[in-house]
């Protein structure tokens, strides 16, 4: 399984305000916490944390099918962190996922997989955020149609063998992140 | 304290993470903060601090991770104020 998480840095600076008292505690471990408040830029620090928890969340919440918010559960470890990108461990319970994260000055997009070869075949496609923004991505893409489920759950299915792929959609503010993969199914 | 007291608590609480003021005006025990109130999912921690200074509760970690709808926040609030 797959998962991703995309944070619009300006837009994240005007919506949330993670100094305030008790913000932090709830978010991040006590490592966490150290590596947010002695980073030489804090906010791309928290960002990057949150979208690294966030993305394995989402491969969580499709394995159980139940939704839960608990950001402190997810641990993130092993950072790696280099100009553009970084990559990362994060670990919920039994369960861990391996990270990488793209830094851009205006966005920090991290995706998540269950295993290491499961970056192998892994497509990214930004796309404006726009309302219809599968029918841009079906317009781009020359095997595959992005539909979805009524309760909001991307859908990718291949036009020639019918088979459904492993998909993420993230969108925040300008920007919107779209992650398949070739040899991933929904259900692996 | 009454359920509806609580959820129009919740409500003006809520208020200014959304963008979708229908949706809030519709805000009922079913309302998803996600879903139907498109609140983004790092300013549901701003929602559990300003709830917990509102009725002065604390949430614990377990309780925050089933408030992601108005009626487990309603629960999840009255469970905090009987123990008090």
């Amino acid at each position: 399984m797959i998962g991703n998480d995309l944070v619009d840095l300006r837009q994240a600076a005007i919506e949330s305000n993670w100094r305030r008292k008790g913000y932090l505690v709830k978010v991040c471990t006590p490592e966490e916490q150290e590596l947010v408040l002695e980073a030489s830029k804090p906010d791309e620090m928290l960002w990057l944390i949150w979208t690294m928890k966030e993305a394995a969340c989402k491969i969580i919440q499709r394995k159980t099918g139940i939704r839960r918010y608990e950001p402190i559960n997810f641990c993130c470890g092993s950072l790696n962190i280099n100009k553009k990108n970084s990559s990362g461990i994060v670990s919920y319970f039994k369960d861990s996922f391996l990270m990488r994260s793209e830094l851009s000055d205006t966005f920090i997009h991290s995706v998540a997989v269950s295993a290491l070869k499961d970056f192998q075949h892994l497509h990214l496609q930004y796309l404006r955020p726009e309302p219809d923004y599968r029918t841009a991505f079906n317009r781009l893409s020359e095997f595959y149609q992005l539909a979805g489920t009524p309760s909001g759950i991307p859908e990718l299915t291949h036009q020639i063998t019918g088979q459904k792929h492993a998909v993420s959609v993230s969108h925040h503010g300008d920007y919107l992140a779209v992650i398949y993969s070739d040899s991933l199914l929904l259900a692996d | 304290m009454d359920r509806e007291v609580i959820i129009s608590a919740i409500k003006e609480v809520a208020a200014p993470y959304t963008q979708d003021k229908q949706a809030l005006d519709e805000i009922s025990e079913t309302t998803s903060f996600i879903t139907d109130l498109k609140i983004n999912s790092a300013n549901l921690v701003d929602i559990v601090l300003d709830l917990e200074e509102k009725f002065g509760i604390e949430i614990d970690n377990d309780s925050m991770a089933k408030m992601l709808d108005v009626k487990s926040t309603l629960d999840v609030i009255e469970a905090k104020l009987a123990e008090k």
